[in-house]
């Protein structure tokens, strides 16, 4: 059942990749997007069949594959990745669904994206550190070529930044992997939580550091940033799309799924660092983005504070933080999207992303009214305002962390605040005021261009709405690790770096 | 029935935003053949709808004990968010209030918006503005309270927003949404604190968890000052006023409830809070000052407002002033009669300066003149809503100003002065603005001044009647004292400073030459006052400036420093390697002894310890 999810899109890319030349690219197209609906289909049916109760991995797979290498594949599925792999597909679909029909070179294109697909299912899905490590390379070639083939004018640059970036991620994670296996003298790689309590404290350190700057890189965390507004400018719509909505949450799940729970106890004594880390991030993403012009740069800025937020919640490790964690991904995956999504629309029709030159969109008629509006609703769910699933992810967050790092959540919330200023400037400055007249024959916004975007902002209030809907799901999953984390971690006391007073 | 009614009491707030669902297909343009009407029909029905619901409900609570009906959101690990709603004759009364104000604007706003192309938006934001309210009054949990506070602040910025066009709008939008989100995130971090310290949310288990808690004194006040920013926000106090005095610019129907209930839903959430702010002197001493200062300068401020619906706004922030310093000294039934009073004068004031805006479509005081004979029903009007916000006997101004120098007369004595002071200023300013627009000479801009079509006419009529019904109301209430307990040196008083206020109105002379005075000092203090004591300017060379700079620096050591380092690696990575390419002669001589050096090399190091 799990393999179908790696394998479908792969089979697709294989099929879109080898399609003859005389195949309209229409057609191409429709290909691609039936491949993913199917993927998609096949992850609500694994979302039905999921039981809510156990706690252990389910849809368990276990084929030997390199058994000398310790490499098996072994896939599994918990309630951390059944969110992600649910909203992997949709957005992927989304994606392909605001890709132009007009693309060039389609058959490649399709297939890369599929590829890509496959990697972050297979990556999600992997209980095996070398497999997961296989699928976390995997997944970078076609997002390189889909950036350097597609992007903008200063592509080249973009792209090789976005692959010696992650590439070094790649290498740091793969160490850290190694020598947790080989100290530990584990004979395979298996996934195995318990692997590096054997370990002295300081190996702990250095491995879980690896860890995290490996993945901090993906993330992003300041100051390992750099590649994504790079990336994001120069990427074209649906790979914006698919980078903030979904590759970033690569980081975020290997950040709790091997940080967190393969380094339970360094974990705990860096906890209270890992919390200053994330409230770094998050200011330094909220500042930095007032104060940009470019909104495919604001929104990639926005990503960088609003990821800090899990890391805060992955440091405080309390039930509800945790669940706050998977929630604020999937919630940043919809809204990121959504937001991408959108300014592709304005790009694609007015010729600029700059702020300080589009006014007046929002004018009926002649201007973008309904992509306006779901941009209000997309940055006021950005904002975390109730009634959206940005609110509640945030709420739980710092709730959820607030009993164990007060100064450093109240600090974050002042992140929440200045997403405020950044995301109504954007909307002040393009959309509200006088259309002037070099925008006043903008083309028409077809409704295939407004439907992505319709669904993601449905979905966005929906679980805005219903938030219990996904804490259905992963409610015991993430209490489960809690209970792992907090035996292993409890030992080991250390001084709180900062605890407000609270008796 | 009874439970039935309770059971659905849910649907109160939901008709609100039924009908604001409603409106999309003509909002965003679907159905264009029946032009935005039909929509804001839509509207009308469901807020008579919500009326005859709270109604139906108000007849079963009242006089019963607060009924209580939950139900459950969100549970997960040790949170637990329950919606719960209490129904009390206050809440039910105030969410009356609110569908029946709501209404009247409703029904106004079809006349005053009659030609505006965006009628469906605009019907769709009162929907959800109405929605908002009535539901933040029944609730009872204060995670609830604070997602509809914050709703209230999306659609004021939507609602003040309407006319984007304008560059003023914007600015305007922008600073509502923003003032009014730095309260809501301190709120919201008091929100985050009291969830994680009490467990519960609900204002039952917060007030039992208040009265056992034994917090430190810090913890106390920052957890006080936390929760009262965000009804200051919300009633435009200083320091986060700027909003309402610019919120002007929006629709004047929007205004109408904006200036009445809006703030009111601020001031009610702060009144519910009073139990955990009581727990720290800081945050009630907070409460008192700020109060004071918003109630005496904005008293003063409107006194030099040109703009009409800025003269109010400014009234309004003196109220609501009074109301905290009432919540501060913990007089809540002062706050409560004060609330109810000034919504109503004050709805109906702005139902006449919306009148006054259509007819003449001036704002600006100083280029009116001679309305009350070409207007009678607006002048009626206005004179009522006066009556009704000053002292005057026995309209309900006279009642709430009356109770709130009852309660201060024995403890608090100073704060008569205050009540005393922000009632003889309001009726100066609002002589002033009536000297101004309704008598003197004709103007060129109120010459031809019809009165307003009947859809503006009778909801501001009834309204005027309804405004001279409140004494009625109050004594059904039973907060009108008996005359043997009447405090009749409290009520002299009020009325001495009414009469004096309205006195000093009639006495200053309004020479329209001299709407620029010509000496200095008058003139910087009508400056001082006009520009609102440049607060707004202070702002900006202060946190404003501050913020920029913060964004400036880190755009600057994101952009030079981080990705700095980043592109200075790969320059010098690209830049040794065209250099050492250039060692690379052919010769195998040099070859072979780098190769020697460097084995030499790596020998020593490895075996440095055997040495």
């Amino acid at each position: 059942m799990l393999s179908a999810l790696i394998w479908i899109p792969i089979l697709g890319a294989l099929i879109v990749g080898l399609l003859p030349g005389s195949i309209a690219d229409k057609n191409v197209r429709r290909v691609a997007i039936v491949t993913i609906s199917i993927a998609l289909v096949v992850s609500l049916y694994v979302v039905t069949q999921f039981d809510t109760i156990t706690t252990g991995l389910q849809f368990q797979e276990d084929l030997p594959w390199l058994e000398p290498l310790g490499l098996t594949y072994r896939l599994g599925l918990d309630g951390l990745s059944l969110p992600l792999i649910v909203l992997n597909c949709f957005l992927t679909l989304i994606a392909l669904f605001s890709t132009s029909v007009t693309v060039h070179r389609p058959r490649l294109y399709y297939s890369l994206v599929l590829v890509i697909n496959a990697a972050v299912a297979g990556a999600f899905l992997a209980h095996n550190l070398l497999l997961f490590f296989l699928f976390y390379e995997l997944e970078l070639i076609p997002l390189y070529l889909l950036i350097a083939i597609w992007g903008g004018a200063r592509r080249g640059y973009a792209s090789t930044k976005f692959l010696i970036y992650t590439a070094v991620s790649g290498i740091l994670i793969l160490i850290a992997f190694l020598g947790l296996t080989w100290l530990s003298g584990a004979t395979s790689f298996e996934y195995n939580p318990a692997l590096s309590q054997t370990l002295p404290l300081t190996s702990q350190f250095i491995l879980l550091g690896a860890i995290l700057i490996g993945f901090g890189i993906k993330i992003p965390l300041f100051p390992l940033h750099t590649w994504l507004p790079d990336a994001h400018v120069e990427a074209s719509t649906p790979i914006s799309v698919l980078l903030a909505g979904v590759l970033l949450k690569l980081g975020t799940y290997g950040l709790l799924r091997f940080g967190l729970q393969l380094f339970p106890q360094a974990w705990a004594v860096l906890a209270p660092y890992l919390a200053i880390w994330a409230v770094v991030s998050v200011l330094f993403g909220a500042f930095t983005a007032i104060a940009q012009t470019d909104m495919k740069k604001m929104v990639a800025y926005s990503s960088v504070g609003h990821m800090g937020f899990i890391l805060l919640a992955a440091a405080a490790a309390t039930p509800l933080s945790l669940l706050g964690c998977v929630f604020q991904m999937v919630s940043h995956g919809l809204i990121s999207a959504l937001l991408f999504a959108l300014v592709g629309v304005v790009y694609a029709k007015t010729g600029t992303r700059d702020i300080t030159i589009l006014k007046g969109l929002l004018t009926p008629e002649r201007g973008l009214p309904i992509v306006g509006s779901l941009m209000i609703l997309g940055v006021m769910a950005s904002a975390g305002i109730p009634g959206m699933v940005g609110f509640i992810s945030e709420f739980l967050i710092f709730r959820g962390s607030f009993t164990v790092f007060p100064v450093q959540t109240l600090l974050s919330m002042i992140g929440t605040g200045l997403t405020a200023v950044y995301f109504l400037l954007l909307v002040n400055r393009t959309f509200f005021g006088r259309l002037p007249d070099q925008f006043a024959n903008l083309p028409d916004v077809s409704w295939s261009e407004r439907v992505p975007s319709l669904i993601v902002a449905a979905l966005i209030v929906l679980l805005g709405l219903q938030p219990s809907w996904l804490v259905h799901w992963t409610e015991t999953t993430t209490t489960a690790m809690l209970s792992d984390y907090s035996t292993i971690a409890t030992p080991i006391e250390f001084d709180p770096i900062s605890v407000l007073p609270l008796e | 029935m009874q439970q039935f009614l309770i059971e659905s009491s849910w649907w109160i707030p939901c008709y609100g935003l039924l009908g604001a669902v409603l409106t999309l297909p003509w909002s965003i343009g679907i159905i264009r053949r029946t032009g935005p009407r039909p929509a804001a029909y839509l509207n009308v029905l469901t807020t008579v709808l919500a009326l005859l619901h709270g109604t139906a409900l108000f007849t079963t609570v009242w006089g019963q004990e607060p009924q209580h009906f939950a139900f459950h959101w969100l549970q997960a690990a040790d949170l637990d968010l329950t919606f719960s709603l209490e129904l009390s004759s206050i809440s039910v009364g105030a969410v009356e209030l609110i569908t029946g104000l709501s209404l009247c604007a409703q029904v106004f706003a079809l006349g005053y918006l009659e030609k505006d192309w965006a009628l469906a938006r605009f019907f769709g934001l009162m929907g959800f503005f109405e929605g908002a309210m009535s539901g933040l009054v029944i609730s009872d949990s204060l995670f609830l309270t604070y997602a509809l506070l914050e709703m209230l602040t999306l659609s004021t910025y939507l609602l003040v927003g309407f006319w984007y066009a304008q560059p003023l709008v914007v600015t305007a939008a922008r600073d509502a949404f923003l003032t009014k989100r730095v309260g809501d995130v301190l709120l919201l971090m008091g929100v985050v604190a009291l969830s994680a310290m009490s467990g519960s949310l609900d204002f039952p288990g917060l007030y039992d968890w208040a009265e056992k808690a034994e917090l430190s004194p810090t913890v106390a006040a920052l957890l006080g000052l936390a929760l009262i920013s965000g009804p200051i926000g919300k009633c435009a106090q200083f320091p986060l006023h700027l909003w309402l005095d610019e919120a002007m610019e929006g629709p004047n129907p929007a205004s109408i409830l904006r200036n009445s209930v809006v703030v009111g839903c601020g001031a009610y959430v702060l009144i519910k809070l009073q139990p955990i702010i009581s727990l720290s002197p800081v945050a009630s001493t907070a409460l008192v000052t700020l109060g004071t200062m918003t109630a005496i300068g904005a008293s003063l401020v409107s006194l030099a407002q040109i703009d009409i619906k800025r003269a109010l706004s400014h009234s309004t922030s003196a109220y609501l002033g009074l109301v905290f310093i009432a919540v501060g000294i913990g007089w809540t039934d002062f706050a409560y009669i004060l609330l109810f009073a000034h919504a109503i004068a004050k709805a109906l004031l702005f139902m006449s300066t919306g009148s006054i805006i259509m007819t003449t479509s001036c704002q600006d005081i100083t280029e009116m003149g001679g309305l009350w004979s070409k207007m009678p029903a607006t002048t009626t009007a206005f004179l009522t809503g006066c009556a009704g916000l000053v002292g005057l006997f026995p309209l309900g101004g006279f009642w709430a100003l009356q109770r709130g120098i009852n309660d201060f007369w024995y403890d608090e004595p100073w704060l008569i002065v205050v009540i005393l002071a922000v009632n003889a200023l309001t009726a100066l300013s609002l002589t002033r603005v009536y000297r101004l627009v309704f008598m003197g000479e004709v103007q060129p801009k109120t010459r031809r001044a019809p009165e307003v079509p009947w859809l503006m006419a009778v909801p501001m009529v009834s309204l005027s009647v309804f405004t001279l019904t409140v004494p009625l109301i109050l004594n059904t209430l039973n907060v009108i004292p008996d005359f043997e307990f009447f405090n009749w040196s409290a009520a002299g008083l009020l009325i001495m400073s009414g009469i004096t206020g309205t006195a000093l109105g009639f006495a200053i002379t309004l020479n329209y030459a001299w709407i620029r005075p010509i000496q200095a000092p008058l003139r910087f203090f009508q400056d001082l006052l006009a520009y609102d004591f440049y607060v707004d300017r202070l702002y900006r060379v202060s946190v404003v400036l501050i913020v920029n700079a913060i964004a400036h620096f880190s755009s600057w050591f994101d952009h030079y420093i981080v990705d700095g380092v980043v592109n200075f690696v790969g320059l010098a990575s690209i830049f040794s390697g065209e250099t050492l390419k250039y060692s690379s002669s052919g010769r195998s001589q040099a070859y072979m002894l780098t190769i020697l050096l460097v084995v030499g090399l790596l020998g020593a190091l490895l075996t440095w310890s055997m040495w």
